[in-house]
């Protein structure tokens, strides 16, 4: 027999499933607007950014109701902590799919500049550490989630490699920079995101395994 | 090498020896209780024996158990000395062809004490009805429905002057108002009420004490059901203290049957010719004396000369009025114990 | 014991009682109570909406429970209490004025108490005695109110065979579980609760809450508590209160997690005394 409670925490879970799925998707049209040059997109994902900062709030006022009301401990408490410092995460990540829909949107104005051989590369790693990180939420795997965290490191590696390659190009020619420029800031939002799904990640950990993972120089890389 | 220090080992102080005393001198009171106890048990047991008890078959004396107290005629006949009772002597002299034999003769020494028995019976089961009815509504009044102030304690205090009145004042009030005033005369009715009256304080004492025990809780939840007052105590209360209740009418039963003042004037008579359901109507049933064991006792002690044959009914009386208020008291135990089983709380 | 059956049928299904009425349960405004001299309750004024279960909360004391069991009147056996002044209307009939039976009062507004006080009865008889006492015991449907009430109160299937045992022989929660079974057979409106896990431990006090969840449903639901957790898990408003005034009444969500007097969070937090 379920307790009533323990809807309470499924209604948090759902949530928060439901802010990952629009993030992950967000992220997601965000790349395909850059990719595909499609500006229909790029506006899609501004619109929904609204709905997913209104889930932030939501998920924030359940825990702390649900905290002062029930006063929950053990893997409970864990999963108000994680459920909180999330939904933070992937609020920011939303706003960086926006900045890379933005951005989409100013470069579309202009013909390509190169081939973005590495900034798919990174978005689609980015991606995938994102969803790997909502699937060990959803199915407990709490060693899937250790390891997305050096994941990110390849992340950086390959912003670093971006910017060098941008640096020359905009050297070559001052018409590039609008462009190159754009394409920086689209390669940092994509860096940040995969930042913050290394901190979704470490919180995963952290709830089904009650222990902090963060800033831990051993897993980095 | 040393046994190791003890640390709860016993000490010698003079506290523990003060305790060691005290402990002893209670033995010592509690033992010689018991042993005054022993003594008049003892005493009544086998000079009373003796007179209930035979050595044939059937091991007791049913002539003194079920027949009325007559005269005992004591006359030599042949050499022989023989004794019997008014009857026996009436059929003795008609069988022998003689009109009178010198005899000595005395009173209540032959037959038996039936109607002393039947008449102590009747006394018990009446007044104790009385009792237990008026002291249990009684009780039931001061526990559950007065509200405290004084004219409850003026009450309160009343009852327990009332258990301080000595037993012939019971008496004499019992004759004043049933024996004259109500003018029932000395009667079956004016006895169950006088010895009613006299036990009435301890039933309503212990009936209180047994109602109080009964927990707030039980009269609590069946009033919240939407129980009257008295829905309550008669379903939930009453059932629960009756064993209380009864387990203090067993004291009360003891008294009832052994006192003799309250009966002397308002029940009791010395002796007479019928048994007490050989009345001409119902109502005369109510209305007549009857014998009892211990104004028996009392008439064969100190109204007719002593000698060894009166003795022999003293004690036998005292043994069957012992084993008459134990069987008495037995079966409100028995009682007691099945209502206590189907009532458990 | 047998009471004379009732001439009109009895409807033994919830969908077929009455309708509850429409409007807040009870209405109490400016409610003065006292013991002698000792003013236990201070202008108390308060709605309880139905269909819902309001907590009360509190330091020992406060007047809480003095209020509780004013609701159904079970402070007519302390000698010395009395009203002061102000009103206590429960659907609108005020229950301190004129012409008002405590013993109908109390068939529609039941009482669960802190120390479970089951009748040392069958269970069976538990159960019905307060629709014997009612005189609403038609031997017909006895044995569906049993099933029904008992198992409402989730201890059907602890008990089903052992019916005519003593109410006495159960364990603690199932003793608290059997007297609010017998307090909901006889159907009331108004379910009142003092205290009722205080004695339990914590999984039959869980077994309770979720009681209280699934009678909500049916029933008006008041419930006095010590514990906190219980008032946030349980109910859907929550009353402050402390030496007999009632300082904040609210949304219990929104008494836990921003009460809008200090009083209240200094209370809520552990911080008095």
């Amino acid at each position: 027999m379920s307790h009533p409670f323990e809807e309470q925490l499924g209604h948090i879970r759902e949530t928060l499933l439901l802010m990952s799925s629009l993030t992950d998707r967000n992220l997601t049209l965000a790349v395909r607007a850059l990719v595909e040059r499609d500006d229909r997109l790029a506006d899609l994902v501004e619109a929904e950014d609204a709905d997913i900062d209104q889930l932030e709030i939501d998920i924030d006022e359940k825990v702390i109701t649900y905290m002062s009301t029930h006063g929950p401990i053990a893997r409970d408490s864990r999963l108000m902590l994680a459920a909180s410092k999330i939904s933070t995460n992937l609020e920011r990540i939303a706003d960086q799919a926006t900045t890379i829909a933005r951005r989409a949107r100013a470069l579309n104005t202009e013909p390509q500049l190169v081939p973005l051989a590495d900034i798919p590369a990174m978005a689609t790693m980015a991606q995938r550490m994102l969803h790997d990180a909502i699937t060990a939420f959803v199915e407990g795997r709490f060693e899937l989630a250790r390891d997305i965290i050096p994941r990110d490191k390849e992340v950086d590696d390959l912003n670093r490699r971006v910017a060098r390659e941008l640096t020359e190009l905009m050297m070559q020619n001052p018409l590039n920079v609008t462009r190159a420029v754009n394409l920086l800031t689209v390669a940092k939002a994509i860096e940040r995101a995969a930042d913050h799904a290394q901190n979704i990640a470490e919180e995963v950990y952290y709830l089904y395994q009650g222990k902090d993972i963060r800033h831990e120089t051993g897993l980095q890389g | 090498m040393h046994a190791p220090h003890n640390p709860f080992g016993y000490k010698r102080t003079g506290k523990r020896s003060v305790e060691g005393i005290t402990f002893w001198m209670i033995r010592l009171g509690t033992y010689l209780i018991l042993a005054a106890a022993t003594f008049i048990f003892l005493q009544i047991g086998i000079k009373g024996s003796q007179t209930v008890f035979r050595a044939e078959f059937p091991f007791i004396n049913t002539e003194f158990l079920l027949e009325s107290p007559s005269t005992l005629y004591v006359f030599e006949w042949e050499g022989q000395k023989m004794e019997m009772g008014d009857d026996a002597f009436r059929k003795f002299k008609a069988a022998k062809g003689v009109d009178s034999i010198p005899a000595a003769t005395y009173a209540h020494s032959a037959g038996g004490i039936f109607p002393c028995i039947v008449g102590t019976v009747l006394l018990v089961i009446g007044s104790m009805t009385i009792a237990l009815i008026l002291g249990v509504c009684s009780a039931i009044y001061l526990n559950e429905y007065a509200r405290e102030g004084w004219g409850i304690r003026l009450i309160r205090l009343a009852i327990m002057n009332l258990a301080g009145v000595p037993s012939i004042v019971f008496g004499l009030f019992g004759y004043g108002l049933f024996v004259v005033f109500f003018g029932w005369n000395v009667s079956l009715l004016a006895g169950w009420f006088t010895l009613a009256f006299m036990v009435l304080p301890v039933v309503i004492t212990a009936s209180e004490e047994a109602l109080k025990a009964v927990p707030q809780g039980l009269r609590e939840a069946s009033l919240a059901l939407g129980a009257t007052r008295w829905q309550t105590i008669r379903t939930n209360v009453l059932p629960y203290a009756l064993p209380g209740i009864l387990t203090s009418s067993i004291l009360s039963i003891a008294r009832v049957a052994g006192e003799t003042a309250p009966i002397m004037f308002t029940a009791a008579y010395m002796i007479g010719d019928r048994l007490p359901w050989q009345v001409d109507k119902l109502t005369d049933f109510f209305f007549q004396p009857v014998m009892a064991l211990p104004y028996h006792i009392y008439v064969v002690s100190s109204k007719i000369p002593q000698n060894e044959y009166t003795e022999r009914v003293q004690y036998g009386t005292a043994f069957v009025f012992l084993a008459v208020v134990m069987l008495i008291a037995l079966a409100s135990i028995l009682l007691r114990m099945r209502l206590r089983r189907n009532l458990q709380w | 014991m047998d009471q004379p059956t009732q001439t009109s049928d009895r409807t033994d299904t919830p969908e077929a009682a009455a309708p509850r009425p429409a409007g807040p349960a009870i209405e109490i405004r400016d409610f003065d109570f006292y013991y002698g001299s000792f003013k236990a309750l201070h202008d108390i004024t308060m709605t309880i909406p139905s269909g819902k279960v309001t907590a009360f909360i509190g330091p020992s004391g406060c007047g809480k429970s003095t209020l509780l069991r004013c609701l159904n009147r079970m402070n007519d056996l302390v000698p010395e209490a009395r009203i002061g002044k102000g009103s206590m209307e429960i659907h609108g009939t005020d229950i301190y004025g004129a012409n008002i039976d405590p013993i109908e009062l109390r068939k529609k507004v039941g009482m669960v108490f802190q120390k479970s006080n089951p009748f040392p009865k069958s269970i069976y008889e538990n159960v019905i005695y307060g629709l014997r006492i009612q005189g609403r015991a038609k031997r017909s449907h006895l044995d569906e109110v049993v099933e029904r009430s008992l198992r409402q109160a989730a201890l059907w299937d602890e008990v089903k065979d052992r019916l005519h045992t003593s109410g006495v022989s159960l364990s603690g929660g199932q003793q608290q579980r059997l007297c609010i079974a017998r307090a909901i057979a006889v159907e009331p409106e108004i379910l009142l609760m003092d205290e009722p896990c205080s004695a339990l431990d914590p999984i039959a006090t869980s077994k309770v809450e979720e009681l209280i969840f699934e009678l909500k449903k049916q029933y008006t639901i008041v419930i006095v508590t010590h514990n906190m957790q219980q008032a946030g898990r349980c109910s859907d408003l929550t009353g402050f209160f402390y030496l007999g005034r009632l300082i904040e009444l609210d949304q219990t969500t929104r008494i836990f997690t921003n009460p809008s007097q200090k009083q209240t969070e200094d209370y809520i937090t552990g911080r008095f005394g």
